[in-house]
């Protein structure tokens, strides 16, 4: 008891971690909590949960197949726990696909929106009825509880158990179907994907090592609940579930092999490059090994070979999945993915909750149909289970719900610790990376290119100084866009203030004020006192710098925030350009690429050509 | 220090916070299951529930109950309580800062009342640690938490009053970073001593009288435990 409190204390932590990164992910996106790029839509989400995830629960379906179509009754012990697995593991998929999708609230479209091209549409519905099979076929294992015995929940029981061979067969044939599909995904990307991952057949081998990937799972399974539940291990059992496993694998390798061989890559493997050593690797630890040491039958019979065995298979067949998902994916130069701590986290919060969900049915189900095991623990149990004594009304025994006080005080510590660690980003939103700007340069003719990218605009600033001043007058003229200064200086640049290309920036320096006012004795000097310290409490600069604001317009220092160079430039052009093609009947004067123009030009070429078309930008790019 | 300015703000205000407030949330949804729990085992399940309710409600208003014999501390406590409860929840300033991390703001008292909020609370609070330590009866029922505690809650007090003052000798974010740290202080040990009892009391009338109701096989159990197994008479 002690060992399973231990283990399910950590599982919680685990999930609490990951219910407050789902918060940020949910309330902020995937930009503010992932590592994902346009380079690398998809990460560790589809490749370690969804992937992974279907992969390892093949074991329902294979242990299914053998129990019920070819009747070898000697593995329906296991078939209680490979089937929950089956239906946890799959689960486990659609949450974590929920987290990788973009809108996930459309998730349910694939069932009325169709499009029988997209290999997505057949994996989405082959999730689906899975999903739902796999509950049909758990579900008789809820119903045997003392809890749930009314006469129309029996009557499913019933229907549900007669339903059961049907129902397996659906199970096998969906999964036939998606395990490979999976795989067929691949077979757009025949370029990303790196040779020696990359094949035709790669939905067969999907297919073939999900079906070893999910024998050596269910043996895993067995060590992992014998270990928490204290069962006898049944070794000849899990000797059989080996002895198949080996031949898939040898299967597997042949398929690989030859397909290597066929598509003449076998030159890849000597390479000597990362992939070359990782794809060695991952083919002896996934198949090569355990399939050979599997074939003995002395080793078959040793239970720590056994483990040792179903360990590699499954870590193998697991970064199998990741370097086709992920790894051995091509990326363009620079661009590195690696998951953040929080996708991790959310891949472990997910796998812990399925494990909490399992320890749970083990602990109130009958899990594992051992009659005389389970008898005994019955008796154990009885005097634990909440007891209702009908003449006195009074309930006996220990509550349903255990070490509650403990499990809470773990949530609520990890949720806090959690939710102080998430970086800013993740809680205010994504914000882009502040992009300094440069001053622009120039005398007659000014050179605009704020963040230096060579795209810039030329921007006759003689030619508008005199324009206008025919408008406005000599002085308004300048102060039309020239609309505040530094205290001291003349016309102050753009980028003085406006000082970030896309985000908006501070323009008051308040540690400057209070030294230069003497500390926090002068803090009624600009806030009123008797009132919260606040921007919006505080006096307006012109209150002391009279001549700083040329053109008094608080509008544009908003509690002294300047906004974007990018959005102060066009917010001061545009109107202006609009207001001039009305007046002068241009209709191209206000157009994007009257300014931004490609290679850029000064206003004496523009005006050379009378007709500025709309798109010069195609234009010029035809002409090259 | 800057630094150490916005690491308190941010991080370690949302971990105090959260600590705080899901612990109590915790703490009081572990009482009413196990009021739940009692009540099912009890064999007698007539509770005057009209009855504690009264008496819950009746020590809301401790003045005619507490301390007959010094008015003082119970008069000077009903201020604390109210100060303490009052002037951090209905801060103007503190109800800015909500609005400008999560867009919820709600009515104020005006800053001439919060002065005098704390100032109340800074001298009953006072009051009450003086009490703690001159008066011996007092002082024999006191451990360090209860002098801890109080401290802590004076220090938050002074340095929020120093801090709104334009004309004090002392760095605005020296006071605000003791501010901050020591109200996370606070914070943190809400859910862990006997500050939970601000959301836990209407609960502590009902789980006292309900824990005696003791379940018929009680007395087996007891056997069990002090002899291993029951004896048949």
């Amino acid at each position: 008891m002690n060992k399973r409190l231990i283990v399910k204390s950590i599982l919680w932590a685990f999930a609490s971690v990951g219910l407050v990164v789902a918060w940020a992910r949910f309330s902020m996106g995937l930009g503010a909590t992932t590592a994902l790029t346009d380079d690398t839509p998809w990460g560790l989400w589809i490749a370690f949960d969804v992937m992974g995830g279907v992969a390892l629960a093949a074991g329902g379906f294979v242990i299914a197949a053998a129990v019920y179509i070819f009747h070898l009754e000697k593995y329906s012990p296991i078939l209680r726990p490979a089937v929950l697995t089956a239906f946890l593991g799959y689960t486990a998929v659609v949450i974590g696909l929920l987290f990788d999708l973009g809108l996930p609230w459309r998730i349910w479209h694939a069932t009325i929106f169709w499009q029988h091209h997209s290999v997505l549409f057949e994996v989405a519905w082959c999730v689906m009825l899975y999903l739902t099979v796999l509950a049909l076929e758990f579900a008789p294992v809820a119903l045997e509880h003392p809890y749930l015995q009314w006469p129309i929940l029996q009557r499913i029981h019933k229907l549900l158990k007669w339903l059961t061979v049907p129902l397996v067969i659906t199970g096998i044939m969906l999964s036939t179907l998606h395990q490979s599909s999976l795989g067929s995904l691949f077979l757009i990307m025949p370029y990303r994907l790196h040779a020696l991952w990359y094949t035709p057949i790669i939905p067969a081998l999907f297919f073939v090592s999900a079906v070893g990937l999910g024998l050596m799972m269910v043996t895993l399974e067995a060590f992992a609940s014998s270990w928490l539940f204290h069962h006898k291990i049944k070794t000849d059992l899990l000797a059989g579930l080996a002895k198949a496993a080996s031949i898939v694998l040898y299967i597997y390798l042949a398929i690989r092999f030859v397909d290597l061989a066929v598509h003449s890559k076998l030159g890849y493997l000597f390479e000597g490059s990362w992939q070359s050593a990782l794809f060695l690797f991952e083919i002896s630890i996934s198949a090569l090994i355990p399939a050979v040491l599997l074939s003995f039958s002395k080793i078959r019979h040793r239970l720590d070979a056994l483990f040792a065995c179903s360990l590699m298979v499954v870590f193998g067949m697991v970064l199998n999945r990741l370097n086709v998902g992920i790894i051995a994916i091509e990326k363009s130069p620079g661009n590195v993915y690696f998951p953040t701590w929080m996708e991790i986290s959310i891949s472990l919060a997910i796998v812990s909750g399925a494990a909490l969900v399992y320890i749970f049915c083990a602990e109130n189900f009958r899990l594992f149909t051992d009659e005389k095991e389970e008898k005994k623990s019955i008796e154990k149990r009885q005097f634990e289970q909440p007891v209702f004594d009908a003449p006195s009304k009074v309930w006996l025994g220990d509550s349903l719900v255990q070490n509650i006080s403990v499990f809470s005080i773990i949530v609520v510590s990890v949720i806090s610790i959690t939710a102080a660690m998430l970086p800013s980003k993740a809680i205010s939103g994504y914000e882009r990376d502040p992009v300094p700007v440069r001053k622009a340069v120039g005398w007659e003719t000014i050179k605009i290119d704020g963040n230096r990218t060579g795209e810039f605009v030329l921007f006759n600033h003689k030619e508008h100084e005199q324009r206008l001043e025919k408008i406005h007058g000599e002085r308004e003229g300048c102060l039309a866009c020239h609309h505040a200064s530094i205290p001291q200086d003349g016309p102050t640049g753009c980028y003085e203030c406006h000082s970030d290309m896309h985000l908006s920036s501070n323009i008051f320096d308040h540690e400057f004020h209070q030294k230069a006012l003497q500390g926090n004795q002068s803090c009624t000097q600009c806030h009123a006192e008797g009132q919260s310290k606040s921007r919006e409490s505080s006096i307006a600069c012109t209150e002391c710098h009279q001549s700083m604001f040329q053109k008094i317009d608080t509008g544009k220092a908003d509690y002294y925030i300047a906004r974007s160079y990018m959005n102060a430039m066009h917010d001061l052009c545009i109107p202006c350009h609009q207001e001039q093609s009305q007046i002068l009947g241009d209709e191209n004067i206000p157009k994007c690429a009257f300014c931004h123009v490609h290679p850029p030009q000064t206003n004496e070429d523009r005006m050379q050509k009378k007709n500025v078309d709309a798109f010069p930008f195609s234009i010029q790019n035809g002409e090259n | 220090m800057p630094d150490l300015y916005e690491l308190a703000r941010g991080p370690l205000f949302r971990l105090s916070f959260l600590i705080m407030a899901l612990g109590l949330l915790r703490l009081f949804l572990l009482s009413l299951f196990g009021i739940v729990q009692m009540v099912r085992r009890a064999r007698d399940k007539n509770n005057s529930y009209g009855k504690i309710l009264l008496t819950t409600a009746s020590w809301m208003l401790p003045v005619h109950r507490l301390h007959r014999h010094i008015p003082l501390i119970s008069f000077s406590s009903f201020l604390f309580h109210a100060g303490v409860i009052v002037v951090p929840l209905f801060l103007l300033d503190h109800i800015y800062l909500w609005q400008a991390s999560i867009g919820i703001a709600w009515p104020g008292i005006s800053r001439s009342v919060a002065d005098v909020l704390t100032l109340l609370t800074l001298i009953t609070g006072t009051l009450l640690l003086g009490f703690r330590i001159f008066s011996r009866s007092i002082r024999q029922n006191s451990g360090f938490v209860d002098y801890f505690l109080l401290i802590v809650l004076l220090l938050i007090f002074a340095t929020g009053y120093i801090a709104s003052r334009p004309y004090n000798p002392i760095p605005y974010q020296t006071v605000m970073l003791i501010h901050l740290l020591s109200a996370e202080v606070f914070l943190v040990l809400t859910p862990f001593t006997k500050i939970a009892h601000c959301i836990l009391f209407p609960l502590i009338r009902l789980t006292s009288e309900l824990a005696w109701k003791f379940p018929p096989d009680a007395g087996r159990n007891v056997t069990i435990q002090v002899h291993g197994e029951v004896k048949s008479i």
